[in-house]
C-alpha cells in the first residue's frame, strides 16, 4: 500500500486540506493565541523561569494546533458532499484520512517554530536539537490521530463532534503535568496521566529543556506505541462508520 | 466481460425499501440509460454501483471488480457525476481538477496536458482560476464533468446529468457522451426525462419503486424521439375493451376513461376513434399527442395510474 500511487493520492489530500483550512484566520487564532493566553494566565506572577515555561508552551501549541482541524474535517465535507466526492476516486477512507493527518501534523510542525524560537531569543536551547524536532514531528502526527478518532462520530454537524473534543481535550490538559508537575499533582489524578497522550511528550520536552520526571527514553518509546495506537484506532473507528457516515 | 454488473441490489432505508432488486449489465462501449420519476431509485443504485452505499443485498462489479471488496480497483476505472455538486467551494476550478488528478496518481505534467483540453472542451477554460463558490449550475456541472474524466475512465456515471441546465449546455452534454462513446467509454446515466433517454441511449432500464419495470432499446420501448408518438385521448365515460377491435394491431392501454395508443401517424388512429365513439355514443373530452412523456411511458408499461 504505501507505494507512489498511494503517496500521491495522500499529498493530493493533504495539500487540498492546507489551501481550504490552513489559510483561515480562526485556525490560527486557536493554535497560536489560545495557548499563549493559558500559558501566560498560569505561568505569570509565579516566577518561574522560562526554561520552565517553554516545554508547556510547546506541547500545548502542538495540542491545540495538530488535534483541531482533524475532528473538523471528515464532519465539515460530509455535509458539504465534498468527502463523497473523493470516495468515488481511487481512494478509500484510509488514504483520506492519511491524508488530514498528514496536513495536520505539519500544521503542528509549522506552529511550534514560534514558540522554541521565543525560547532561544531568551536564552533557552533544548539540549538536542535533532531530539527536539523528531519529537515535535511524532507529538504532532499523535495528536493529529487523536483529533481524528473524535470524527469517527459518524455525524455532519462539525460542533458536535468539536464538544466531544473540547470536553477530552481541556480537562488533559490539567492531568497530564504540562500546567501543573506530575509530582505536585493530586494522587486521583496520576492513574489519568500514566494514560494521558500528552504526559510522555510533554516530560520529553522537559527533558530536553530542564529535566522531567521519567526518563528520556521510557518518554519516546512510550510516545511511539501511543502514536501507533491512536493512528490504528482512527483508521480503525472511521472504517467502520464511513458507510453509515455516507448515508448521512 | 460486462462493463457494470449489478446482481439482485437492494437498500432500504428506515425499513422502506428504495431500491428492491434490481439487476442488469452493460456491455462495454454501451451508452445505458436508467430511465425513472424522481424517488425511483437511480441515485441509490449509483451510489451503490460506485461503492458509496453498501447494499443490503446483492452485488456490484465494475470490469469484474466487486465494488465493495476491491474499491480501488474498481474506482480506477470509473469517472462519476454526482446528482448533487460537490467540487470543493473553497478551491479555484483547477485546483479541483488537479486534486482529482493526484486522486488518480496522474503525474503532474498529465494533469496539466489533460486537464487544460478538459476544460477548453467544456469551456469553462477561462474561469478555471475563480473559486467554485461562484459558479453557476452549470459551470459546475461542467466542471464535474471534467473532474469525472482527467483519469481518463473506462466507465462513466452521470446521475441526472443535464437536469436544470439550460438547452445549450445539454446539447453539449449529449455530444460528449456521444463522442466518449464512440471512444469506447461505457456511460451509464440516470434521468426523468423520457426524450433525454430515447435520444442518446443505446438501452434504457425503467426504474418505479425501487424496482426496474421494463429494459430494452429505446425503439423497443418505444420511447425513440421522432419515431413514436403517444395518442391520448379522455371519453366522458368508462370505455369497454372492444375498443381493441377498431384499433387492431397499435399497441393501446386503457384505464377507465383515458386510451392512451402508441402509433406512428396519429391522423388514421384518431379517425378510427371518433367513429368509434359516434357509434357508442361516447363523448370525446380531449385528445392529445405528444413525444413520450414520463407519465405516458408509465401508462404503457406498468398500467394506468
Ligand atoms: N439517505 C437516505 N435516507 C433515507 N431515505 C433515502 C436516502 N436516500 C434515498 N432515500 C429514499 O429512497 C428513495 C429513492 O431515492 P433516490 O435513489 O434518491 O431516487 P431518485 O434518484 O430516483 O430520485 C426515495 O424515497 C428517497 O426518499
Ligand atoms: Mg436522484
Amino acid at each position: 500500500m504505501m507505494d507512489f500511487k498511494f503517496a500521491r493520492r495522500v499529498w493530493g489530500i493533504c495539500y487540498k486540506d492546507i489551501k481550504v483550512y490552513y489559510m483561515k484566520g480562526p485556525i490560527v487564532l486557536m493554535g497560536v493565541i489560545f495557548p499563549l493566553f493559558l500559558w501566560i494566565a498560569f505561568y505569570a506572577g509565579r516566577g518561574f523561569g522560562v526554561r520552565e515555561g517553554i516545554p508547556s508552551l510547546l506541547i500545548m501549541t502542538l495540542f491545540f494546533t495538530s488535534s483541531s482541524v482533524t475532528p473538523v474535517i471528515p464532519p465539515w465535507e460530509t455535509r458539504q458532499k465534498t468527502l463523497e466526492m473523493l470516495l468515488t476516486r481511487p481512494v478509500t477512507i484510509t488514504t483520506v484520512l492519511a491524508g488530514d493527518m498528514a496536513a495536520s501534523t505539519l500544521f503542528g510542525l509549522i506552529f511550534s517554530i514560534p514558540p522554541v524560537v521565543i525560547g532561544m531569543l531568551m536564552g533557552a536551547f533544548p539540549n538536542n536539537p535533532a531530539y527536539l524536532v523528531g519529537m515535535i514531528l511524532l507529538t504532532s502526527l499523535g495528536f493529529s490521530a487523536m483529533g481524528m478518532i473524535f470524527s469517527a462520530l459518524p455525524t455532519d454537524i462539525p460542533a458536535d463532534v468539536i464538544l466531544l473534543a473540547n470536553t477530552i481535550k481541556l480537562p488533559l490538559i490539567f492531568v497530564s503535568g504540562v500546567l501543573i508537575p506530575l509530582d505536585k499533582m493530586p494522587s486521583w489524578a496520576m492513574p489519568i496521566a500514566l494514560v494521558s497522550p500528552l504526559t510522555y511528550p510533554a516530560d520529553f520536552f522537559k527533558w530536553l529543556y530542564f529535566g522531567g520526571y521519567f526518563d528520556m527514553g521510557l518518554d519516546a518509546s512510550i510516545t511511539v506505541i501511543m502514536v501507533l495506537i491512536l493512528m490504528l484506532v482512527a483508521v480503525k473507528l472511521h472504517r467502520r462508520t464511513i458507510f453509515s457516515r455516507l448515508q448521512r | 466481460m460486462n462493463a457494470i454488473e449489478a446482481r439482485e441490489l437492494k437498500k432500504s432505508f428506515n425499513g422502506v425499501a428504495a431500491v428492491n432488486g434490481v439487476s442488469f449489465s452493460v456491455r462495454e462501449g454501451e451508452v445505458f440509460g436508467f430511465l425513472g420519476p424522481n424517488g425511483a431509485g437511480k441515485t441509490t443504485t449509483i451510489r451503490m454501483l460506485v461503492g458509496l452505499l453498501k447494499p443490503d443485498g446483492g452485488k456490484a462489479f465494475i470490469m469484474g471488480y466487486d465494488v465493495i471488496k476491491n474499491p480501488i480497483e474498481a474506482r480506477e476505472l470509473i469517472g462519476v457525476v454526482p446528482e448533487e455538486s460537490n467540487p470543493y467551494p473553497d478551491l479555484s476550478a483547477w485546483d479541483n481538477l488537479r486534486l482529482v488528478g493526484m486522486l488518480y496518481a496522474l503525474p503532474g505534467k498529465e494533469i496539466r496536458e489533460r486537464g487544460m483540453s478538459l476544460l477548453k472542451l467544456l469551456g469553462i477554460e477561462e474561469v478555471k482560476d475563480r473559486k467554485v463558490r461562484g459558479f453557476s449550475k452549470g459551470m459546475k456541472q461542467k466542471l464535474l464533468i471534467a473532474m469525472a474524466l482527467i483519469g481518463g475512465p473506462r466507465v462513466l456515471f452521470l446521475d441526472e446529468p443535464t437536469s436544470g441546465l439550460d438547452v445549450f449546455s445539454v446539447r453539449k452534454i449529449h455530444e460528449l457522451i456521444s463522442e466518449l462513446s464512440r471512444e469506447g467509454v461505457t456511460v451509464f446515466l440516470t434521468t426523468h426525462n423520457v426524450e433525454e433517454a430515447g435520444a442518446i441511449c443505446d438501452r434504457v432500464a425503467i426504474i418505479d419503486k425501487g424496482r426496474i419495470v421494463a429494459m430494452g432499446s429505446p425503439d423497443e420501448l418505444k420511447i425513440k424521439t421522432g419515431g413514436y408518438l403517444y395518442l391520448s385521448v379522455v371519453f366522458d365515460r368508462e370505455v369497454g375493451g372492444d375498443v381493441k377491435e377498431i384499433l387492431g394491431d397499435y399497441e393501446f392501454k386503457l384505464g377507465g376513461r383515458k386510451l392512451l395508443v402508441v402509433c406512428k401517424e396519429p391522423g388514421e388512429v384518431i379517425g378510427r376513434i371518433v367513429d368509434y365513439a359516434r357509434a357508442k355514443g361516447l363523448k370525446i373530452e380531449r385528445v392529445r399527442t405528444s413525444e413520450p412523456s414520463m407519465a405516458e411511458v408509465f401508462m404503457r408499461i406498468v398500467g394506468a395510474k
